[in-house]
């Protein structure tokens, strides 16, 4: 229930639940005529000019899935920042990591969807860097994506059913209430609904076109920016996945220190909080280069 | 949990149920372990398997006539009586490489890889040259190119 005089945090995942029922209502009507096989870009340029509404719901979607994303992103950070992982389990913090994890994963899932220059590069580096993973890469990158007419499937598998069923399944304890409030759902719609009939779609880029630059979804432009300098197992897996390893391991510290704590043992104790204090402004400091890296790509290209 | 809750001592007959119950709780556990591992070998397999495909693009004798010859990300190269073909893919990550006319350089748009005419890398992330893909030449001069996807 929305509270008189909320806390700026209670906003982020009442706004988030509201944007994640219109996405996904918008997104089971774009099933409709979507087809994941064929020629991709020609189906979805008809759903943007030719099927009634279908640049409605193909923005509404778009809009609604982005601003999910964002407010869910929001609503973890702003709990971090707040070092709220404390009241958590180490299981229980995990969950949700993964669960954001997920989130941006069904994005990018829905950014190769769209079938332009853009979307089937990225498939195309996604792949490519799953395959660089040693001993394991070719079949790994097999459960996510295969080269040739069967391209779009598995993206298309992974974002409408697998990715928005699991984030569900993996938030179940952690959502309260389902049904979003009535105001923020009404807040969201009139926002998201007039973004999708005043924003026109932005122009999709025809595979065979020329462009001098090709750029990844926008939370990606950083580690586009690293692959042109580093390996791309280092700038496309071991970084992130040393963030992240760093995010699920933050309730552990603390833990440790406070499972010692009647014993006594002043420095076992001690030796915890030093662990979370340089994890959490390790992850402090991380996020901050990140989004540095992607403004900075943003603006002046990756 | 509560087993023995009211209970000063716990009898012989409780410890007995309380190992079986460990020991029962092991073996399920084994049980869902091995059947788990068992299931997971045909299930990834399964999960994992593509059919090898080959794709053919053909340059028909109209189509070699130019130094470079493009056709669907192959460029088939013909220098004098020499002849070989390579794919347009970058050698970095697969994006596609765009050929720059008055540059002469095959130009990358994902992380700005750059390679000569002929394939050499040149500089970028990439690295390595592009990669020559085989072909044939049929009896009616079409040069058959064979990919494997
Ligand atoms: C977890 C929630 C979801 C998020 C964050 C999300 C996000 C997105 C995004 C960003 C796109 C690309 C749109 C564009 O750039 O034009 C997309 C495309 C698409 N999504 Fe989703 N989506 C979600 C759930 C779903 C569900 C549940 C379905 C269907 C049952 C669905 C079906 C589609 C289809 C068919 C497309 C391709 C059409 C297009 O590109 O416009 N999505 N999604
Ligand atoms: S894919 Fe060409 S430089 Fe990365």
């Amino acid at each position: 229930m929305a509270k008189r005089g909320m806390h700026i945090s209670g906003y982020f995942p009442r706004l988030g639940l509201a944007s994640l029922i219109l996405c996904i209502i918008s997104g089971i009507i774009l099933t409709f005529y979507y087809r994941p096989m064929g020629n991709v870009f020609q189906n979805v340029e008809e759903i943007t000019t030719l099927v009634p509404y279908g640049w409605f719901f193909r923005q509404l979607h778009y809009a609604s899935g982005q601003v999910f994303v964002i407010l869910m992103l929001l609503h973890t950070v702003d709990h971090f920042l707040r070092r709220r992982y404390r009241v958590y389990s180490v299981g229980e913090w995990n969950l949700l990591i993964v669960s954001l994890g997920l989130c941006f994963f069904t994005l990018f899932t829905g950014f190769i969807l769209k079938g332009d220059k853009e979307g089937i590069f990225a498939g195309q580096i996604f792949m490519n860097i799953l395959k660089s993973v040693p001993f394991i890469g070719a079949p790994l990158s097999k459960l996510f994506m295969v080269p040739g007419e069967g391209f779009f499937f598995l993206p298309y598998l992974y974002h409408c059913f697998f990715l928005p069923v699991l984030i569900i399944y993996f938030l179940r304890a952690h959502i309260r209430e389902w049904l979003p409030d009535h105001k923020f759902l009404a807040f969201s719609a009139t926002g998201l609904f007039l973004y999708a009939l005043i924003v026109r779609p932005y122009m999709d880029i025809p595979p065979d076109a020329l462009v001098g630059e090709v750029k990844g979804p926008w939370f990606f432009l950083g580690i586009q920016t690293l692959l042109k300098t580093m390996p791309a197992t280092l700038a496309g897996l071991i970084i992130p996945g040393l963030f992240l390893l760093c995010l699920l391991a933050l309730p552990l510290a603390r833990k440790e220190g406070r499972s010692s704590a009647p014993s006594g043992q002043q420095g076992r104790e001690g030796t915890a909080r030093l662990g979370e204090a340089v994890l959490y402004y390790l992850i402090v400091g991380a996020l901050c280069a990140y989004g540095i890296l992607t403004i900075r790509a943003g603006i002046r290209g990756p | 949990m509560r087993k023995g809750a009211g209970f000063p001592r716990v009898g012989h007959a409780e410890r007995d149920m309380d190992r079986r119950g460990f020991i029962k709780k092991g073996l399920s556990r084994l049980f869902y372990i091995f059947g788990g591992a068992i299931l997971a070998y045909p299930a990834l397999s399964f999960m994992t398997f593509k059919k090898s495909r080959t794709e053919k693009i053909i340059f028909h004798p109209d189509e070699q006539q130019s130094v470079l010859n493009f056709k669907e990300g192959v460029c088939l190269v013909r220098k004098g009586s020499e002849a070989y073909a390579f794919s347009m893919r970058c050698t970095h990550l697969g994006c596609m490489l765009n050929y720059g006319a008055v540059s002469q350089r095959f130009q990358c748009p994902c992380h700005g890889s750059v390679f000569d005419r002929w394939g050499k890398w040149i500089s970028g992330p990439a690295k390595k040259d592009l990669l020559r893909v085989p072909f044939a030449t049929e009896k009616n001069k079409d040069i058959v190119v064979t990919l494997d996807i």
